[in-house]
């Protein structure tokens, strides 16, 4: 469990009534939740109900229909406002499959950021940067020759986070990064959440649906259901909740459960 | 309700009488809109255009992509369209004028018409389709939302590039496929028609007018830009799967292929 200090006043992301519907399919209703600087909170949810439609409005990529996105004290969204430039190299993202760059070999997808971004940067320290950024997900600096195609999916993940933390990031979000992976692997991708966490300071938004990441990785968790936060604490008020629909979820049981 | 009444009720003769109109209707409007964005997006190229030598190597990448691979196809299609252009004028005309005119009706038809619009639909099939599947698929593994998230502009980092590579390539191409056509007449002229090759270069030179080639390589221009454009934008927009993918990569070749024979005839308007 992380054990950094987080301050309950001190919000990193708010996110206030939003509200997101693609045509006729309403997918967030009322979404409020506000996000501590330096926390790791895990949204879970059924699959298909919305998760990674939150992900998405918090670095920008959507616009709500209702409700608002504030990101460091920022507003970044609302349905008539929409400015994401100033807050995107706050923020670093992985992909569920990782949307690593087919074209480019291990050591170009870390670099190009860096390099497009700093452009004064010499190719030296643009070099040395990827092979601290492999070092930090535990890979051998030789790996930056590999293409994407030549990677398990494990791997992919890995650099894909790589990739996410090259700009130094103050936020991370993790687009369920365990899924499809076995579980082995999926506790060394935990274990990378948990210590940028603690190695960067980041504030961390994992998106998932596998439970035992969940109660690894957070600080705290919230669930998503019917298009709205119905719940959300700490892992053992989550744990011991009484609500009928966090049980059914966290048990993994098909029926609701009966009080 | 029984099927009279079906066929007599109001909204059942609405759609007999309006449903034509509004299928119309509903075609021209989607229609119109996607040629505000695409003149929207050509807006999004330009203005970044200033900035394209900041990223060489990406714009030299696409330059031989889509110059350079597209020669072995430009070949081949070139010397036979020359080859059966001269045939045909041959056929045609030969009883009734003399055998220097196949030549200038030769080269006048490559250099304004065969040239441009055979290399622009040549393109448009195997680089507006490689483009369309390209981003199609970029966008259908999130690569294009990850740049977005990386604060890198996929405008400029991947239609930018093509983009210029097209405007420079499609005139380049053009004039290779004018000379290989007019090489490929000559050998028809030569080989199957028993013209001397002084007949066929000086009924080339006859009447030839610079405004030929230019209203060809306007039109080569113009049709880059248009390849560009539907490939890139039917990739972008592309729906989700394989078939998405596919549907934007017919989407693109489509489209390409009749803005190109539009803009033919509205460059010939302007230049004839």
């Amino acid at each position: 469990m992380p054990g950094v200090k987080i301050d309950e006043n001190d919000i990193m992301i708010e996110l206030h009534g939003l509200r997101k519907a693609f045509g006729p399919q309403q997918v967030l209703r009322d979404v409020t939740l506000d996000i501590r600087r330096g926390e790791t909170i895990t949204i879970i949810g059924q699959s298909g109900g919305g998760k990674s439609v939150i992900l998405k409005h918090m670095i920008g990529l959507l616009q709500p229909d209702g409700g608002e996105v504030r990101v460091d004290g920022q507003t970044i969204s609302t349905p008539t406002f929409f400015d994401t430039k100033t807050i995107r190299q706050k923020m670093g993202m992985l992909f569920q499959n990782g949307a690593l760059f087919d074209s480019m070999n291990a050591g170009e997808n870390i670099a190009f950021a860096l390099r497009e971004h700093n452009r004064e940067m010499s190719e030296e320290t643009i070099q040395a940067e990827v092979t601290e950024k492999l070092e930090m997900i535990h890979l051998k600096p030789e790996f930056r020759w590999k293409m994407p195609s030549e990677l398990s999916g494990g791997m992919r993940k890995r650099l894909a986070l790589a990739r996410a933390i090259a700009l130094r990031p103050k936020i991370l979000l993790y687009d369920e990064p365990t899924t499809g992976l076995d579980p082995v692997t999926s506790d060394v991708i935990n274990d990378l959440i948990i210590d940028m966490q603690q190695k960067l300071g980041v504030t961390s938004v994992v998106v998932t649906h596998d439970m035992a990441s969940a109660y690894k990785v957070s600080d705290r968790i919230a669930m998503l259901y019917e298009g709205r936060i119905i719940a959300c604490g700490t892992v053992d008020e989550i744990r011991g909740t009484d609500n009928p629909y966090v049980k059914q979820f966290i048990t993994g049981q098909r029926k609701l459960p009966t009080a | 309700m029984n099927e009279g009444e079906t066929k007599n009720s109001p909204s059942a003769l609405r759609q007999v009488v309006l449903g034509p109109w509004e299928a119309v209707g509903g075609k021209v409007g989607r229609g119109l809109k996607e040629c505000c964005l695409s003149l929207a997006f050509l807006a999004r190229v330009l203005v970044r255009f200033p900035i394209v030598l900041k990223n060489r190597e990406l714009t030299l990448k696409q330059t031989i992509s889509i110059g350079v691979s597209s020669l072995p196809l430009l070949v081949v299609t070139s010397i036979f369209t020359g080859a059966v252009a001269t045939f045909q004028c041959a056929f045609q005309f030969r009883n009734f004028v003399p055998d220097k005119f196949i030549g200038t009706a030769a080269c006048k038809m490559i250099l304004i018409e065969l040239g441009p619009v055979l290399t622009g639909l040549v393109l448009a099939g195997r680089v507006g389709s490689a483009l369309a599947a390209e981003i199609g698929s970029m966008k259908e593994k999130e690569e294009l939302d990850a740049m977005t998230v990386l604060d890198l502009d996929p405008v400029r980092y991947l239609a930018l590039p093509r983009f210029a590579a097209f405007i420079l390539m499609m005139p380049a191409l053009t004039v290779i496929s004018d000379l290989l056509a007019i090489f490929g007449g000559w050998l028809v002229a030569v080989l199957s028609l028993d013209m001397t090759t002084y007949t066929y270069t000086s009924g080339l030179q006859l009447y030839f007018q610079t405004k030929d080639l230019y209203s060809g390589m306007l039109k080569s221009f113009i049709f880059g830009i248009i390849i560009c454009l539907m490939g890139y934008l039917s990739g972008a927009n592309a729906g989700s799967g394989a078939r998405g993918v596919g549907e934007a990569v017919m989407k693109a070749v489509v489209s390409a292929c009749v803005l190109i024979l539009i803009f033919d005839f509205v460059v010939a308007l302007c230049f004839f």
